[in-house]
């Protein structure tokens, strides 16, 4: 067991919570069903959590081809080819025949007085209008016919009172200009561009959140007894030797070789496991004789008091090594550096591919509706050719419960440099790149004096700046000397300015100081140092923008300002503001959600013939457009800085009308044919209410629940193994050599006459299989009321009763799935720790290992603190001690046993 | 169920009409005029299947000359004058880590049970490497990796996805594009292109040395070993320009993404022929597929539905699933044959490029039920240059570590080494 050290360790601190600690039992502590209500009364509102209010209100701008609901005929009209005029470049056309009506609607978040305008589009074929908002009459007849295309006069009303929620918009074709050309000699036509509310009376700006006063600080039990090894033999002594020594002592651990406290200290990794084993009590088994309750509390406080002492007097760090850019963050950093106008290469690891850009968090606001091509149906931006000739390196792949960006699995292969050397001439030489990039005008510009020792003094200059940004530190002069002589070299052989430039990038882009995160050694006796400057700007740019830090972190890490702790937190604030910390949704969340694995799902064609669509000869998965939702509910969250904790439990979501319907079992949905049911360009993704928990939170998103099902039947184990690994970030050990086997369709298994979750319980071999399974399976049981494509279900197929009850580790107990939502909403500092610790690892490029266990427990105390805002999760993590400090790199003293 | 006949003398299917055999058989390899004593250099090759196998149908019954063939062997028929079919040969698992993952990173490792990496597996520089640092001497390219992997989610991790590492920590990733295989064998102008910025970069990493931590330098030296491959590559493929340039190879057209299970496979070995038989380099591996990955795969004329390959060896005390889990091992040993018959029809010094070569068809698993490490499935094309005694079944005595038959081939490939893993000597019987 070499892969779980720290997590084993972690699980210490959320076990302590409910375990009671120390020499005496306590004699005031509440039973456990009092203290369950008390906390499901306190249960605040995490939707209430919002650290970054909307500078533009969501009562503002509605796009008729974007926000409002298409119904009956309408459908959005792109108009760049009329003229520049229409927002959004489009808007939503309907016809019809005279009496017919185009029926649609928008919500209002807040009752009160309005500035109503709507803008429509005026044609040869456009009708007369009657408008009625709200069955209320608001315009008696509008002429929309023009002899060209062109927009209409706004139609405004000074003030309106609209209250909170659904507004009905009805427009009647009551007849047409008699100069109008009927369409298609039968009907008219209708343009609505946009929508524009203004609230006539605007709530006051409210002060952020980082401003408020800081909340007092709920304290995490720690073990604050004494070890007495002398109290802890004769208790091993009586309920483990028996197996745990001799000669071949059960699982290789001999309890006999500690005699001392030392000896535990010395052997932390075992102990740590010891104080697990007995704590989860898995230790002694069921069979076995039990240890009374108060010597069991006893000996696991002892336990747990050795680790503690072992971390108060540890002063290692884990190193982080020195690791290559993975291919999302190559992409950024070569489009930062050479300021490119976009990606260098199509990038499938983007999931979101929207029409235009919509994630700004200095807006406070991610928009509303979302107009975005999602995996299937962007299929052609992600084939569309970007650079001639440039295409990526393979994807790298994800650690086993972690990222893809740790230095020991992320090497350089012979192919792989050939690759980067490959890369790097054919961006710059790509017969595109100019006007691409940026930098054609300044770094690659030819200049006037066509001297060659002139023309070397000025790349001198030029170089000395850019190699600092491509090398994200000082630039020696002998290196810098090494490029300026690689472009002489190339200037006496081309005579060509721009094309030497091009020459020495291409080397730039190759260069292991490029390509490597990679930080100096200290010059010093101890374990470990602050990282300097330019490193944490380093550190801070990958971690939040998958890319190299600009300019203005360079200028705070040149000038050391950046080491201020007031200068990091406002540049950790301002990265965050920055579109480019989109990377922490298409980077991180992606992986920690591992939502790749939808790519690949393929729900029975049979059985599931509505995840696929026919359009033309090809069936593509509709399922795919359950990709974006879980990944725009993290935007929002990122966005608004809202709680983490609607990660777990939203009553919002994003999705398109056709994924609110899958959700939904509508009937309108259901009628519609195999044949061509989604559009197949672009699909606007709204933020929709949900009527109920059964939804919201990424446990309950289709994308989850159809990943983690086979083809024609849910996996309750993978669906359990999941949750541990994503929510609670307790992976599960890999599975044991003996794998029962059960039936891959469901309708089999219930034909005899069984449910699923029967079978399956028919099947746990053995007690050490029981250990495990009691903490997977009812994690995925509470979710067998989602079918294998995620769609809500009352009973099986045959008509067997769904049985979702179970305890979540072995403690709180659940009906159904809100339940089990209750429950981890009753205990944040789980999933607020497991998310901290997720992210943390993705910071520093590493596992976590037991060392960093306090700095965990800070982050997760301030995070509590702010009811788990993301920008204090952010921030705790990039102020952390591991974050802001390098270890020497002298080995780890816990893995020198296995490294000789 | 319908089954597309295999068409068995197809060669380089979809590389287009202009790479038939005789421009093959006319063909000069440099391995011949560089030879010492004038004879064809021997080359090693493994071919890789992963999750195990049924064991019931797999082993042969009878030892020695008189083996009868397994149903799942049968494909083997037409060539069994020229292979070895070995058994009892064992890896000893270690605890701690998957036991997929373990099985194709740790099946050619040079580790011994005890020698643990920090990520807990017993591996080290793995025994196609070994071979290629000896032969890589003389070739354009030390080695190929090459993987029909066809999952484009990212699943598992590294570990479950190679059987070839530099050493630990230094994949020796591999190629899944044919397209990408042929360019980087025999595009020379790919190589060129590049040549004048890699001392640049060199220069660059040797300056950064002194101001790395330990961890730090193992990482640069895996780039520093690429720079050197790579410069060598570059110096040895312009040597051969004027050679591949006569060859007038056209690079496969169709994508591999369209192709059939067998034609993936199939292409993907031409290419590694091609690679052996033009002498580009000496040491080859293919991975039909990773480990476990629990994601449905196609195989087109064999099944009529996505299989779940890791799924049914679980599930394999079902009949019906068993006999689909036969089929396809019998699937993949139909590949195994079809490559070993075209590398028999090629003509090489006095007999056939498999006369040359050591062929090894193998998996880290035996049976994939229950993990198994013991009696893995491993059959030898080849008699290595005459070296190996085939036609035969050679059942090891219980508890032979796998690794005795990796020091037999690594000294028949010219490694100077008396103990490999957990070696306790060369392999009994398996030399002619």
């Amino acid at each position: 067991m070499t892969r779980l050290p720290y997590l084993l360790a972690s699980l210490l601190v959320l076990l302590s919570s409910f375990v009671v600690l120390g020499d005496e039992p306590s004699g005031n502590e509440p039973s456990k069903d009092q203290s369950a209500q008390n906390t499901a009364s306190k249960r605040i509102d995490y939707h209430a959590v919002r650290g970054r209010q909307a500078i533009t209100t969501s009562t503002g701008l509605y796009e008729g081809e974007l926000h409002l609901k298409l119904q009956g005929k309408s459908r959005p009209q792109p108009m760049q080819q009329f003229g520049p005029h229409w927002s959004g470049d489009a808007h939503m056309l309907w016809d019809g025949l005279v009496n017919e009506k185009l029926i649609t609607h928008f919500d209002v978040e807040k009752s009160g007085r309005y500035r109503l305008s709507i803008q429509l589009t005026k044609a040869p074929d456009y009708g007369l209008f009657s408008a009625h908002l709200n069955e209320k009459e608001i315009a008696e007849a509008i002429d929309l016919y023009a002899p060209r295309v062109e927009l209409a006069k706004l139609f405004t009303i000074k003030e309106i009172t609209l209250q909170a929620g659904k507004q009905d918009l009805v427009f009647t074709l009551t007849g047409g200009n008699e100069k109008a050309r009927k369409y298609r000699g039968t009907g008219y036509l209708m343009g609505l561009d946009f929508i524009k509310l203004v609230d006539l009376d605007p709530p006051k700006k409210i002060e952020l959140a980082s401003n408020q006063p800081e909340k007092s600080q709920p304290e995490l039990p720690l073990n604050q007894t004494q070890v007495h090894f002398e109290k802890m033999q004769p208790l091993l002594s009586k309920y483990c030797y028996r197996c745990h020594s001799g000669d071949d002592p059960e699982g290789e651990l001999d309890l006999k070789q500690f005699a001392s406290t030392a000896d535990l200290l010395a052997n932390i990794e075992t102990t740590q496991k010891i104080a697990l084993a007995l704590q989860k009590r898995e230790m002694p088994p069921e069979d076995e004789k039990q240890l009374p309750e108060l010597q069991h509390k006893q000996l696991t406080s002892q336990f747990n008091t050795v680790v503690d002492q072992y971390l108060q007097s540890t002063h290692t760090l884990e190193p982080v090594v020195m690791r290559r850019l993975n291919r999302y963050e190559y992409n950024n950093a070569v489009r930062d550096l050479l300021k490119l106008k976009g990606d260098v290469y199509p990038l499938p690891e983007k999931v979101i591919r929207a029409a235009r850009p919509y994630f700004d968090p200095a807006t406070g606001q991610l928009p509303a509706a979302i107009l975005l091509g999602n995996r299937t149906i962007g299929k052609n931006q992600i084939e569309k050719k970007i650079l001639t000739g440039v295409s990526p390196f393979a994807i790298d792949l994800q650690a086993e419960h972690g990222f893809n960006n740790r230095g020991e699995e992320l090497s350089v292969s012979p192919i792989l440099l050939e690759s980067f050397l490959k890369l790097g001439t054919s961006i710059v030489n790509s017969p595109e790149f100019d006007g691409y990039s940026e930098l054609t005008e300044t770094l690659f510009k030819t200049p006037a004096d066509k001297s060659f020792d002139q023309q070397v003094e000025i790349a001198e200059q030029r170089l000395r700046e850019f190699l600092e940004t491509a090398f994200r530190s000082r630039v020696e002069e002998s290196t810098l000397q090494r490029y300026v002589n690689f472009f002489a070299f190339e200037l006496k052989r081309t005579d060509d300015f721009s094309q030497s430039m091009k020459n020495v990038v291409s080397g730039v882009l190759a260069s292991p100081r490029f390509l490597y995160l990679m930080e100096q050694v200290p010059k010093t006796e101890k374990e470990y140092t602050k990282a300097t400057p330019y490193e944490l700007a380093t550190r801070l740019s990958f971690f939040l923008w998958s890319s190299i830090p600009d300019e203005e972190l360079l200028r705070l890490a040149k000038s050391g300002e950046l080491s201020k702790p007031e200068v990091l937190e406002a540049q950790i604030r301002r990265m965050l503001e920055d579109p480019r910390s989109q990377a922490l949704s298409e980077n991180f969340a992606r992986q920690w959600l591992r939502l790749d694995q939808l790519i690949t799902a393929v729900p029975d064609f049979e059985r599931f013939e509505i995840y696929y669509s026919r359009l033309g000869c090809e069936q593509w998965k509709f399922g795919m457009q359950m990709m974006v939702e879980p990944l725009l509910l993290f935007e929002s969250i990122m966005v608004e800085d809202r709680s983490i904790m609607l990660l777990v439990d939203s009553n919002y979501s994003y999705r398109s009308d056709e994924l609110q319907a899958w959700y939904m079992n509508q009937e309108q949905f259901k009628k519609r044919t195999n044949r061509g049911r989604f559009n197949v360009f672009q699909q606007s993704y709204r933020k929709q209410k949900l009527d109920t928990r059964r939804q919201g939170g990424v446990i309950t998103s289709a994308a989850m629940l159809t990943m983690t099902s086979g083809p024609l039947r849910t996996q309750p184990i993978t669906r359990g193994a999941w949750v541990l690994t994503v929510i609670f970030n307790q992976p599960p050990p890999p599975p044991p050599d003996v794998v029962p086997e059960i039936e891959a369709d469901d309708a089999v298994i219930e034909a005899q006459g069984f449910t699923l979750r029967e079978r399956l319980e028919q099947h746990k071999v053995n007690q050490s299989c029981a250990s495990c399974h009691a903490k997977i399976d009812p994690l995925g049981f509470a979710l067998e009321n989602y079918d294998a494509i995620g769609r809500w279900r009352d009973t099986y197929q045959s008509g067997l009763e769904i049985d979702a009850s179970g305890q979540l580790f072995g403690e709180d107990k659940f009906t159904d799935i809100i339940g089990l939502k209750d429950a981890i909403l009753d205990h944040p500092e789980w999933f607020m720790k497991a998310f901290s610790e997720h992210l943390l690892s993705y910071s520093l490029g590493r596992e976590l290992e037991v060392e960093d266990k306090p700095a965990v427990d800070r982050i997760l105390r301030n995070v509590m603190a702010d009811d788990g805002q993301f920008s204090t999760v952010v921030m705790q993590i990039a102020t952390s001690h591991p974050f802001l400090h390098k270890s020497k790199q002298t080995k780890h003293p816990s893995k020198q046993s296995k490294d000789n | 169920m319908t089954r597309r006949p295999l068409d068995r003398r197809t060669f380089l299917r979809g590389c287009g009409a202009s790479l038939a055999l005789p421009l093959l058989d006319g063909m000069q390899t440099q391995g011949v005029a560089a030879g010492k004593e004038n004879s064809p250099p021997t080359r090693a090759a493994f071919f890789y299947i992963p999750n195990g196998v049924v064991q019931s149908t797999w082993h042969p019954t009878e030892t020695g000359h008189n083996f009868k063939l397994s149903p799942t062997l049968e494909p083997l028929a037409p060539v069994r004058e020229k292979i070895t079919l070995l058994s009892k040969l064992d890896r000893i698992k270690v605890v701690g880590t998957d036991g997929h993952a373990q099985a194709s990173t740790c099946w050619l490792s040079s580790a011994a049970p005890d020698e643990l990496s920090p990520a807990g597996y017993p591996l080290k520089t793995t025994i196609d490497q070994i071979i290629a640092a000896e032969t890589g001497k003389h070739t354009a390219f030390r080695s190929l990796e090459l993987s029909c992997n066809p999952y484009e989610d990212n699943k598992e991790s590294v570990y479950f996805d190679n059987i070839s590492w530099y050493g630990h920590g230094h994949v020796a990733r591999s190629l899944r594009d044919p397209r990408a295989v042929f360019d980087r064998m025999f595009t020379v102008k790919n190589h060129q292109a590049y040549a004048s910025v890699l001392d640049l970069v060199k220069d660059d990493a040797k300056s950064l040395n002194h101001q790395l931590g330990q961890l730090d330098k193992q990482k640069l030296d895996e780039y520093l070993y690429s720079v050197r491959t790579v410069e060598q590559q570059i110096q040895r493929v312009q040597k051969r320009h004027t050679e591949i340039d006569k060859m007038n190879l056209q690079p496969p057209t169709q994508p591999w993404q369209a192709m059939t299970r067998d034609e993936f496979i199939q292409v993907m070995g031409d290419l590694m022929i091609l690679a052996l038989r033009t002498d580009m380099t000496r040491v080859a591996t293919l991975m039909t597929a990773p480990e476990r990955w629990g994601t449905p795969l196609k195989v087109d004329g064999v099944f009529d539905s996505p299989i779940q390959h890791h799924g049914w060896t679980h599930n394999q005390g079902n009949e019906k699933v068993r006999k689909d889990l036969e089929r396809l091992d019998r699937f993949h040993v139909e590949q195994y044959a079809q490559l070993v018959a075209k590398m028999d029809a090629i003509p090489e010094g006095e007999g056939t490029l498999l006369d040359n070569m050591i062929f090894t068809l193998g998996g880290g698993l035996s049976s994939g039920a229950l993990h198994i490490y013991t009696d893995l499935p491993t059959v030898i094309a080849g008699s290595g240059g005459g070296r190996i005694a085939m036609n035969q079944q050679l059942k090891s005595t219980e508890g032979t570590p796998i690794a005795n038959l990796w020091l037999s081939m690594a000294q028949l490939m010219g490694v100077k080494r008396d103990r490999i893993a957990d070696s306790t000597g060369e392999l009994q019987g398996l030399l002619a």
